[in-house]
């Protein structure tokens, strides 16, 4: 055969093969003892201090277990540790280890450990920037941590904080001769865990797979492997879950919900979520100093009051977000919210007329007073829609509002944390349901973030710092009723809701989607 | 031919230094990297001590020149995300680029000979018309709603192929792992073919288009009409004298249809949930992570330059007017 014949036939071989292939089987269902869960990102570290996003945590959860664990319905119950014992001067909290628990490596896990991972975490050194130093101790107010006995260690505290377990309950306790060796390259790589599910595989921007650590017993999953696909396209992800190739998918847009429900193949869980959603009230003087009417105007309680009535919320959910949802009373999500107030009705009439007695009648446009609304883009579900529709309900009642909506990353975030975003602004806030004060911490002080609007109620914030000195958890719920009551009546946000989160399932498994957009999949089955 | 490889150098060296720098001042321009490392907690010192930490409170040209110093060493720096260094980042997904790239690229140009031949030596006919019109829509398609397209049709209604994901063969081969590179390979090739097909169209169409045109231009040359007076045969009139000929200008944008087909990965990657290069750039954008973005963009730029300066000295060596000129 000559050169060149023999060039053709190879062409033409490869060419068939090509055409071949499909007709092998497309699709690769899992097999019952794997569930596959496809996230939109790949983790950016598999070391648990480093952690700081959503689809990271929902990982590390699985691998790495907590002192104490906060279950789907908020309570926080006992998980590596059995017991806990509080210091009468509340800064101290002592933890009693179970007995034979072991890391991946074979490491025992002693007190000593829960102390490194918690020094190790603090440790500046490490330039950590993850949950762990950057919210939870920044938060409960860590100082240290010690050693009691082998199987007992303090957490040491500068103050008493009341929701200290709670935030203590996402801290992941792991070995310190798994990790005291290890660079932190290797420990961002190649994770040694202490939870149900041991670190095998790692393909970058593909899938992290994991199997069952058989010697922990203190949860018992119902698959043997989790494989977390990263699909960044929703599109994809849906097409994937459809094809019977993905168990969960999160974040499904709604416009996606029909093709999944009637694909037979899954089903979309719609939860109330616990992110709240609001627009802020800018009070700094920064804005009126550049002519702004609407930063004066929203500085009288009674015209925030006022644009609460402005805001049909229900119809924003229906229409907008696909689905039911109920407007928010305050800053706690239900049932921690005060049961005794009743969310702001939609009634434009009355916010009129509230605005008229408020002193700002329509002038001869029609307009009561301009303000500017700023808001980032695509970080929240659907919205950019939902700012356009709050901009067009407060038009509506005579309030001019200028929509200015922006990237959220590089410049929405950065005017917000520098509390230059406003007067008026739209954010999205993380939430919990284990304890209301964890929620009301956003406005833990009258002049730092997240109170980005430097928000300074004194009957707030008298309430708040007399918290420390209850120990009592009925005079701590009165308290925190009182303190909703004010939020309510002198509003610092206009109130919104609480973000629905949309969960495509495949029918293959029964599963039951969270509040707190945690993905925990230890109670999965098989049906 | 000395001085003309030499000229093409610093030219070379010039195009990746300028890419350097605007890939450096674009990032910087968006605005302050700091808040990405921030909690919305965080305070103003907090803020003040990371910016400064992570060395975003210095200079531009400072940050630059200590940029460039290090990387002339071979150190792009570590992610501030991951916190791994950049250059091994974009290093570990390049063999997935690659593949996907070589693949379109074959296809681009494997399909696109005959028909550009098949269309010139039937100029004029419905097939000639039915072949441009699809070229016409091959260079119209955006590639993300073709992606999708293909995903819906031929992975989810057919169930032919792989919907997402990717099986490698290149990072096992380069790891010495040849016997799963080769047991890998007809895997590989269902989860490459939608991707592929999807990056591949439009180079596809144009590739046709663009030897229609050349082989027409040829056709027409008196060589080619001396050729058919000796009575030699159209097959061979067209495959050696005219097919030959009119590959010149094919052979000049193939180092330019690899950067193509490079930029092209970002959108295709993120379909597919095909764990290259682009996907890396892709999210390391949205995240703003700088070292990583800058060893992407230079790898790429780096890759580019090198292979047109592969073409330009192939071109000259089949052209000596080229390398005369």
């Amino acid at each position: 055969m000559s050169k060149s014949s023999f060039v053709r036939v190879l062409i033409t071989v490869m060419m068939m093969g090509i055409l071949l292939v499909p007709l092998s089987a497309g699709a690769q269902a899992p097999d019952d003892d794997t569930l596959v869960i496809a996230q939109t990102t790949d983790a950016t570290s598999l070391d648990p201090p480093q952690v700081g996003s959503r689809p990271d945590a929902n990982i590390i959860a699985h691998m790495f277990a907590t002192l104490y664990d906060i279950e789907a319905d908020g309570n926080i119950v006992p998980y590596l540790a059995n017991d806990y014992r509080l210091s009468d001067d509340g800064t101290e909290i002592t933890f009693t280890l179970n007995e034979g628990l072991t890391c991946h490596d074979g490491s025992p896990l002693t007190a000593d450990d829960v102390v490194y991972s918690f020094q190790r975490a603090a440790d500046p050194e490490n330039a950590f920037t993850g949950n762990t130093p950057g919210f939870v101790f920044a938060s409960v107010g860590y100082a240290d941590a010690r050693v009691e006995s082998e199987l007992e260690a303090t957490i040491i505290l500068e103050r008493y904080q009341s929701i200290a377990l709670g935030l203590l309950s996402e801290v992941h306790i792991y070995c310190r001769e798994s990790y005291e060796d290890r660079t932190l390259e290797e420990a961002a790589n190649f994770p040694i865990g202490s939870g149900p599910y041991q670190f095998v595989e790692w393909v970058k921007d593909d899938y992290i797979l994991m199997e069952r650590w058989e010697e922990f017993d203190l949860r018992e999953p119902g698959f043997e492997r989790i494989i977390w696909r990263v699909i960044p396209e929703s599109s994809t992800r849906t097409a994937e879950l459809i094809a019977g190739n993905i168990d969960i998918i999160a974040n499904v847009p709604p416009d996606q919900h029909e093709a999944v429900n009637n694909s037979g193949a899954a089903e979309i869980q719609a939860v109330a979520g616990l992110r709240r959603i609001y627009v802020g009230f800018n009070f700094t003087d920064q804005f009126e100093t550049a002519g702004s009417e609407g930063a004066e105007a929203i500085k009288d309680t009674d015209v925030r009051v006022a644009l609460q009535y402005a805001i049909d919320v229900e119809t924003i959910c229906s229409f907008l977000l696909g689905t039911e949802c109920e407007r928010a009373s305050g800053l706690v999500n239900p049932p921690n919210d005060n049961p005794d107030l009743e969310p702001y009705p939609y009634d434009p009439e009355m916010a009129e007329e509230l605005l008229d007695a408020a002193g700002y009648p329509r002038d001869e446009d029609g307009v009561r007073f301009e303000v500017t609304l700023m808001a980032g883009r695509n970080r929240y579900l659907n919205d950019v829609d939902v700012v356009l529709a709050i901009c067009q309900y407060l038009d509506e009642v005579g309030v001019r509002t200028n929509c200015e909506l922006m990237d959220f990353g590089a410049q929405f975030v950065p005017l917000l944390v520098s509390q230059q975003a406003g007067p008026l602004y739209f954010v999205g806030s993380g939430g919990g349901n284990w304890n209301p004060l964890y929620e009301m911490a956003d406005f833990a002080n009258e002049a730092s973030n997240p109170n980005y609007g430097f928000w300074d109620n004194p009957e707030w914030f008298d309430r708040w710092r007399s918290l420390a000195d209850i120990r009592d958890p009925e005079e701590e719920r009165a308290v925190v009723n009182e303190m909703l009551e004010v939020f309510y009546n002198d509003p610092p946000w206009l109130l919104l809701y609480s973000q629905p989160d949309f969960y495509g399932v495949s029918t293959r498994i029964d599963w039951e989607a969270r509040r707190d957009e945690k993905v925990i999949v230890f109670d999965a089955t098989l049906r | 031919m000395t001085q003309y490889l030499v000229s093409r150098l610093l030219q070379s060296i010039i195009v990746i230094v300028g890419v350097t720098f605007f890939a450096f001042m674009t990032l910087q321009l968006a605005g302050d990297p700091t808040y990405l490392y921030v909690s919305d907690r965080a305070s103003a010192e907090e803020i003040a001590t990371i910016r400064q930490r992570l060395g975003f409170d210095r200079p531009l040209h400072e940050q630059y020149i200590t940029y460039m110093t290090r990387m002339v060493q071979g150190d792009f720096g570590t992610s501030l995300v991951t916190k791994m260094p950049a250059l091994d980042l974009v290093m570990t997904r390049l063999p997935a680029t690659i593949e996907l790239t070589l693949f379109a690229m074959i296809l681009g140009l494997v399909l696109a000979i005959p028909i550009g031949i098949l269309s010139a030596t039937r100029r004029g006919t419905p097939l000639d018309g039915g072949i441009m019109l699809f070229a016409i829509f091959g260079q119209s398609m955006p590639s993300f709603w073709l992606g999708i397209m293909l995903i819906l049709t031929v992975g989810l209604g057919l169930r032919w192929l792989p919907i997402s994901g990717h099986v490698p063969v290149l990072q096992p081969l380069l790891s010495g792992d040849v016997g799963l590179a080769i047991s890998n390979v007809p895997d590989a090739l269902r989860h490459l073919i939608l991707p592929g097909i999807t990056i591949a169209v439009f180079s596809l169409s144009r590739n046709a288009r663009l030897i229609r045109s050349t082989m027409l231009e040829v056709l027409s040359q008196d060589y080619v009409r001396t050729a058919r007076a000796k009575g030699l045969r159209e097959r061979s009139v067209v495959g050696r004298h005219a097919f030959r000929n009119s590959l010149i200008p094919v052979v000049t944008i193939l180092g330019l249809e690899f950067g193509f087909l490079l930029s092209g990965v970002v959108v295709v990657e993120t379909v597919f949930s095909w764990p290259g290069v682009g996907r890396l750039v892709f999210n390391s954008i949205n995240q703003r992570d700088v070292p990583v973005v800058q060893a992407a963009v230079i790898s790429f730029s780096f890759l580019f330059v090198l292979l047109n300066l592969l073409v330009d000295l192939v071109y000259a060596r089949l052209d000596p007017r080229v390398r005369l000129n």
